[in-house]
């Protein structure tokens, strides 16, 4: 099917706001990592905090709100890896939907 | 360990729930790499099919279930942890759309059980959550249900047994519809019966279900084997008037409401 076509042949527009939400539904899960016994949201606060801590281990609340004993090191890289890795992805799919205006 | 997925699809005089079946089925071995059981009856089953499920449970449903007009089969879900051959088992309805590899996270958080309680809409980004009745609390999902088989998750089933039985009691007690069954609502009641009516959130997903939701249609650019993306079409109904509006969505999984535009992406 030409959905191209078809777009315009409804007149029909481009909804930024649904599109965001469409890329921040699909990317929020990703950003979540199971680890050490622990679920966890590589989010910028998760993040800073584990950043910010000079103990080499520390003990966290996961999104299940258990404590958990963490390494800090391997919990850091575990998330920045996931951080950088989706929200590239995040971004690459925002421009290429941004262009779509 | 063994894993897998279950489904269940019981022909309606309307829709071909075995071929949703299948297509899905077909899904779930390419992006999840599961082998899929499917629990149907004899005449649901066609005479001439390629696809080979890794097991066929033949059972026999009960047909006393009806929405908008049509009967609607979909009672007796709670065998699905007697039925399922897998010690870990993804429970999905025919109608979600496997387009990556995400649910394959469920079995990294289930301890026992797992499911959604949050969902999101398509195209209407301030949706609302559903309830069991306008005064009750939120509505748990039975679109995809992980489970291990352990103590508590038979708990769980066998308490969504007793609710499908005792369905008109439950929906007084709790104020929603009686006359068509739900297995949201039967897993919603069961979750909390289990857990002492105690709110527990370690048996809940921690992302949304995806919608599909009415007046919003999908197409496909070509009919690819495994499509994933998408131009999604929906009709804002403000001030009297239709709006089309439209987005393109790739590598996401989502639950089509309408059955009649899922088969039209089969």
């Amino acid at each position: 099917m030409d959905t191209k076509k078809l777009v315009a042949d409804m007149k029909a527009r481009f909804e930024h706001n649904s599109a965001k939400h469409y890329l921040k539904e699909k990317y929020s899960s990703k950003l979540l990592v199971a680890d050490q016994g622990g679920l966890w949201k590589a989010d910028l606060n998760t993040i800073s905090f584990l950043n910010s801590t000079t103990n080499k281990t520390t003990v966290m609340l996961d999104l299940y709100d258990i404590p958990v004993s963490v390494n800090v090191k391997k919990l850091k890289e575990k998330l920045v890896d996931a951080y950088d890795t989706v929200m590239s992805e995040w971004h690459k799919e925002y421009k290429e939907l941004e262009a779509k205006r | 360990m063994s894993r897998g997925a279950i489904l269940f699809a019981f022909n309606s005089p309307k829709v071909d729930y075995y071929a949703m079946a299948e297509y899905t089925a077909k899904r779930i071995n390419h992006f999840l790499n599961l082998p899929v059981t499917i629990v149907t009856d004899q005449s649901s089953i066609p005479k001439y099919s390629t696809y080979e499920f890794d097991k066929v449970v033949i059972s026999d449903p009960d047909k006393d279930n009806y929405f908008r007009g049509d009967v609607w089969i979909n009672k007796g879900r709670f065998q699905a942890y007697e039925y399922s051959p897998y010690d870990e088992t993804l429970l999905l309805d025919v109608d979600y759309m496997v387009n990556s590899d995400r649910l394959l996270k469920v079995f990294d958080l289930m301890k026992d059980y797992v499911c959604h309680e949050n969902i999101a809409q398509l195209m209407i980004p301030k949706g609302e959550q559903e309830k069991l009745s306008q005064h009750s609390f939120p509505a748990l999902w039975a679109t995809v249900l992980g489970f291990r088989k352990t103590e508590k998750s038979e708990q769980l089933f066998a308490c969504m047994k007793m609710i499908q039985k005792n369905y008109r009691h439950y929906a007084n007690l709790y104020s929603f519809n009686p006359d068509i069954y739900r297995n949201d609502f039967a897993l919603t009641i069961a979750h909390r019966i289990i857990n002492g009516h105690y709110y527990d959130n370690t048996n809940i997903l921690p992302w949304n279900l995806m919608h599909v939701w009415l007046k919003t249609n999908l197409y496909v650019e070509r009919k690819s084997k495994f499509n994933t993306k998408y131009t999604v079409i929906y009709d804002n109904q403000k001030n009297n008037k239709v709006r089309k509006e439209y987005i393109t969505i790739k590598d996401m999984d989502f639950h089509v409401i309408n059955k009649d535009v899922f088969l039209g992406l089969m």
